[in-house]
């Protein structure tokens, strides 16, 4: 890895300015999630730190991981796989295919020994010896051990890498796992997600592009910068849930104003992700924008964790949905008590809107 | 004679293997195989789920084709119970469905598929001069003019049209360089470069086709925006059985869609007309045209003999699948199958697929002889899929070990796929089929007056065979052929989806902003037991879900998908499938580098993760979970 170029080098054999290149540093350091007095180290990376060799494996998959990355906008995933990272080996993108493509995994495996990023889309599977998941006459697990015995780090790209996903649902028929089990002793970053957010996959690898280490992570291995929040603090709706104006049914009234969706089952009370600040497409939506409960797809056992279509069991306990608002409310300062208030002239609003509506029908 | 293994296919979505044999001398095929090498179980997982539900897990066989099986499962669930969904939701799914079938071929063509037909490599050899004025002859020659009748004109100028300067040709060429120069190729690394095939075409296709490759990469994300819109996010966007979860308010900045939101789905709509009519057509019937010329007419197998589509796109809402009502009002009546193309439009023998057909227990059936399951009650026999059973029953390779493959058996078990049938009979599905399909119909008077969308697929299979000078019998059931539908089908989609979206704002405008119908969403209104099927015609074909339901629980689900049509294992009655049969209809130069064999796959858009199989076992006791929402309490028999 030794003659590789930096982003630097990059941006000068290009003839792109050095304001430019601040530029672009400046830009990384935000989407890294980092404070501005962070630049400085940043620049100072991407002057000297080398493109890192990645190696992406399909385990059991959809590929919507593969798919959610390309769809990134900042970085375009066209800049990451061209410029930012050297890409070698990877089923969706890669031009080869067959015996020479296996070949030449061995010769980087080889080549760039404890020095390359291994991603993995996709769960292990281990019942019957893994043959529900063969690549290449081989099981995937001996090529995930092969692979990852030699990395640098394992990124473990979307819920089926980092806890098993969809095919580990009860009853799990083919025993599919996480994939971190069989990583031996090399770090395993988590990105869970069904698909994580594109711009959460890039800045993962960004990270390590720019930095030559893998970023700060929680108890879970998950990076900390995008799964620090729950939805439900950082959503949008967040004041209509407080003030216990919620949406009954879809398409009611209060779905229409954009209620808050939690008798409908949303999720977002339990999960940890960035779909409430980062959103989906440079800010455009996430489900729940969209008037979608959430169904907690990056938490680990969310397909078993009961009904998507039922409120959530945790906060039945509470009681009555529409008095959780008001049990807020009064543990709150004067500010939110206020805000209370003007959410009872919303709800006289709503009830008005929803009478109008069965009027009309 | 020399076997030849392919393993894995890559630029695929999923896991493949195909095995062939070749005649060193002649270059022919002389046996094929190919096997889909992983199994999920997620049919399996489906078992006593909320049908309500049923489309967030069923959705997760596939992040490539991310909307199909969410809609296929709505359908299914949606026949079952009788719910007739609001014309506002039928509108918003048929612009997910057009915008997915946008997306996904333009991804297809150029980063699936363009890496078989162009070489980076090569382009370097390109005069960037020449390549402008390529391009600009390549936009007078293969546009081709049709166009959906419009009711709103939004766009003023087309944005993105290709930049067709010497100094644009020359920065790719440059980029393509360093990246040759580096020595480390990244995705471009260890590819057949010196394969014959890569001669085909001049230095300046290949410069223009890579620099599209880029371009395309950085667009196509663009283009699925209505999914985020009306779904909130993409892959795997949000429905909810019933419509939309999406509400519409015109008076409320809050709504999850008003008009700002609309204007972004417009935007996107427009630029994939832009996209398919400047940059994909041309580039694919320039790239076609030289590979007809030289003779290369291979590649077509079953496709020549059969075809299978179920028809698309119900111009209104309507009630139930399998009682009949979704043929009833379809923009694109190719519900049926073709035999026989291959000897002419006029020879060729078409069968309609009407509602009868699907709850018919002999019409459409999987059967297992090579397949690693059994049916334990139901030996040698197919099953229709709402009585279908999966057993896992691997019995390793030929050679090799249980988990270490050198050859597969081809005369015993070998592959995780099933192998459907239409009355016994093999049969390919796909765009070329729906084009076959509707091209036959219309040519033999058996469409009566035909809709815009039909009228404008028999337009373009003409007009393309003018620019081919072949007739549609030849052209059509090749590689290229296949290929062709494919971008054909897309300029298609993407004027479905403006048409659509059209109807859309035309239905708001008159005060009905409904999306969702919530009569049947209590689990206590539906009956104690019913059985469902959603038909949909995916980017790869036609793609049928099959819900059984009893006590408000599913009880059975199975998915018959497009690439388990096409990709199956062979079965002694009814032959090999499509895959097998156009590798052994492909001629291969050189059997080291076997990069004919890689393209006619790769000309199907290989979905394997959709394929492979999906059904529920009958008469074996899975674990089972119950819950209760408001306690939290997980009871496991």
């Amino acid at each position: 890895m030794d003659k590789r170029e930096s982003l630097w080098d990059l941006y000068l054999r290009k003839g792109m300015s050095r304001r430019s290149f601040l530029k672009a540093c400046v830009a990384l350091t935000t989407l890294m999630g980092l404070t501005t007095d962070q630049v400085s180290k940043v620049v100072e990376a991407a002057e000297t730190k080398p493109l890192p060799v990645v190696v992406w494996i399909h385990g059991h998959e959809c590929t919507g991981c593969d798919e959610s990355f390309i769809r990134s906008a900042a970085p375009l995933a066209s800049d990451v796989v061209l410029s930012h990272i050297d890409l070698e080996y990877d089923h969706l993108l890669s031009a080869a295919c067959g015996e020479p493509f296996e070949r030449h995994l061995d010769e980087i495996i080889q080549k760039y020994k404890g020095q390359y990023i291994l991603a993995v889309e996709g769960a292990a599977c281990t019942k019957d010896n893994g043959v529900y998941c063969m690549s290449g006459g081989h099981t995937f697990t001996h090529l995930l051990k092969k692979a990852s015995a030699n990395a640098a780090a394992v990124i473990a790209y979307g819920t089926c890498a980092a806890y098993g996903g969809i095919q580990a649902a009860k009853p799990n028929p083919t025993g599919s796992s996480g994939i971190g089990p069989f990583c031996g002793s090399t770090p395993v970053v988590n990105v869970p997600g069904c698909p994580p957010i594109p711009e959460v996959m890039t800045g993962v690898i960004m990270h390590v592009a720019m930095f030559g280490t893998v970023p700060p992570l929680d108890g879970e291995g998950r990076p900390k910068q995008f799964f620090g929040n729950r939805i439900h603090d950082t959503c949008y709706r967040r004041p209509f849930f407080d003030a216990a104006m919620f949406a009954d049914s879809y398409d009611d009234a209060g779905a229409k104003a954009g209620w808050c969706l939690y008798k409908l089952g949303c999720r977002g009370p339990e999960t940890y992700s960035s779909c409430g600040n980062i959103r989906w497409f440079e800010g455009l939506s996430y489900p729940i924008q969209s008037g979608a409960a959430c169904i907690g797809c990056a938490n680990a056992t969310f397909w078993d964790d009961g009904s998507f279509s039922e409120r959530l069991p945790q906060y039945g306990k509470l009681g009555n949905a529409d008095k959780i608002g008001a049990v807020m409310g009064a543990a709150a300062v004067v500010g939110v008590a206020a805000h209370a208030a003007a959410s009872v002239v919303q709800k006289s609003q709503r009830e008005a809107a929803e009478a109008e509506k069965k009027e009309s029908r | 004679m020399k076997h030849v293994v392919v393993d894995p296919i890559t630029r695929i979505e999923g896991h493949l293997r195909v095995e062939v044999t070749v005649d060193e001398g002649s270059g022919k095929v002389t046996d094929a195989l190919s096997s889909g090498t992983a199994w999920r179980g997620l049919e399996l997982v489906m078992k006593d789920r909320d049908p309500r539900d049923a489309w967030a897990y069923i959705q997760r066989i596939c992040g490539v084709c991310t909307t199909a099986h969410a809609l296929g499962a709505v359908r299914a669930v949606e026949d079952a119970l009788g719910i007739r969904i609001p014309r506002n939701a039928n509108y918003i799914r048929n612009i997910m469905a057009a915008t997915l079938t946008v997306q996904d071929h333009i991804v297809h063509f150029y980063h699936l598929h363009a890496l078989d037909w162009v070489s980076p490599v090569d382009a370097l050899a390109a005069d960037p001069v020449a390549t402008a004025n390529l391009q600009n002859n390549l936009l007078a020659t293969y546009k081709l003019p049709f166009r959906a009748p419009n009711t709103y004109n939004s766009e003023a100028y087309e944005h993105d049209f290709p930049a067709a300067t010497p100094q644009y040709f020359q920065q790719i060429k440059d980029k393509v360089k360093s990246i040759v120069d580096s020595g480390q190729l990244g995705i471009f690394a260890a590819q057949w470069w010196d394969h014959p095939d890569y001669k085909i075409l001049p230095p300046e296709v290949h410069l223009l086709a890579v620099a599209h490759y880029l371009e395309m990469l950085d667009k196509q994300r663009e283009l699925v925006t209505p999914h985020v819109i009306f779904g909130g996010k993409n892959p795997h966007p949000h429905y909810v059985v019933g419509g939309m979860p999406c509400s519409i308010s015109m008076n409320d900045g809050n709504a999850p869609v008003n008009a700002a939101r609309l204007a972004v789905v417009d935007r996107a709509i427009n630029l994939g007309r832009t996209l398919v009519n400047n940059y994909y057509l041309p580039d694919l019937l320039a790239i076609g045209n030289i590979y007809v010329k030289a003779g290369r007419v291979d590649g077509g197998g079953l496709a020549k003999t059969r075809v299978m589509s179920f028809g698309c796109y119900p111009m209104e809402s309507y009630t139930g699948t399998s009682s009949g009502g979704y043929f009833e009002g379809l923009l694109v009546r190719s519900n049926g199958v073709v035999e026989n193309f291959g000897a002419g439009v006029a020879n060729a023998k078409f069968s309609e697929i009407v509602a009868e057909d699907l709850t018919a227990p002999e019409t459409i059936t999987e059967g297992v002889e090579h397949a690693w399951y059994e049916y334990p009650d139901a030996q040698g026999k197919d099953l229709h899929p709402w009585e279908g059973v999966t057993k896992a029953k691997y019995t390793g390779p030929k050679e090799g070990t249980g988990t270490e493959w050198k050859t597969l058996d081809e005369n015993g078990k070998y592959s995780w796929l099933k192998t459907p049938k239409w009355k016994g009979k093999v049969c390919e599905v796909g765009p070329l089929a729906k084009y076959i399909v509707i091209y036959t119909k219309a040519k033999q008077g058996l469409l009566g007056e035909l809709t815009w969308a039909e009228q404008m697929m028999v337009d373009q299979i003409e007009a393309v065979s003018k620019v081919l000078g072949l007739a549609p019998e030849v052209w059509l059931p090749t590689m290229v052929g296949r290929t062709a539908c494919r971008g054909l089908d897309c300029q298609v989609a993407a004027e479905i989806n403006k048409f659509f979206f059209d109807k859309l704002i035309a239905n708001l405008k008159a005060g009905d902003t409904q999306v969702a119908n919530m009569e049947k969403w209590d689990p206590a209104s539906w009956p104690k037991e019913c059985k469902g099927v959603g038909l949909y015609e995916a980017p790869r074909g036609a793609l049928s879900h099959w819900i059984h339901i009893k006590d408000g629980k599913t009880e059975n689900y199975q998915c018959l998908v497009p690439t388990t049509w096409n990709s199956c294992p062979r079965d002694s009655k009814a032959g090999q499938g499509a895959y097998e049969l156009a590798m052994m209809d492909t001629h291969v130069a050189i059997p080291d580098k076997p990069l004919e064999i890689a393209k006619v796959i790769r000309s199907f858009d290989p979905c394997m993760a959709c394929a492979t199989h999906m059904y529920n076992t009958k008469g074996e006791r899975i674990a089972a979970i119950t819950t209760d929402p408001y306690s939290g309490t997980k009871v496991e028999n």
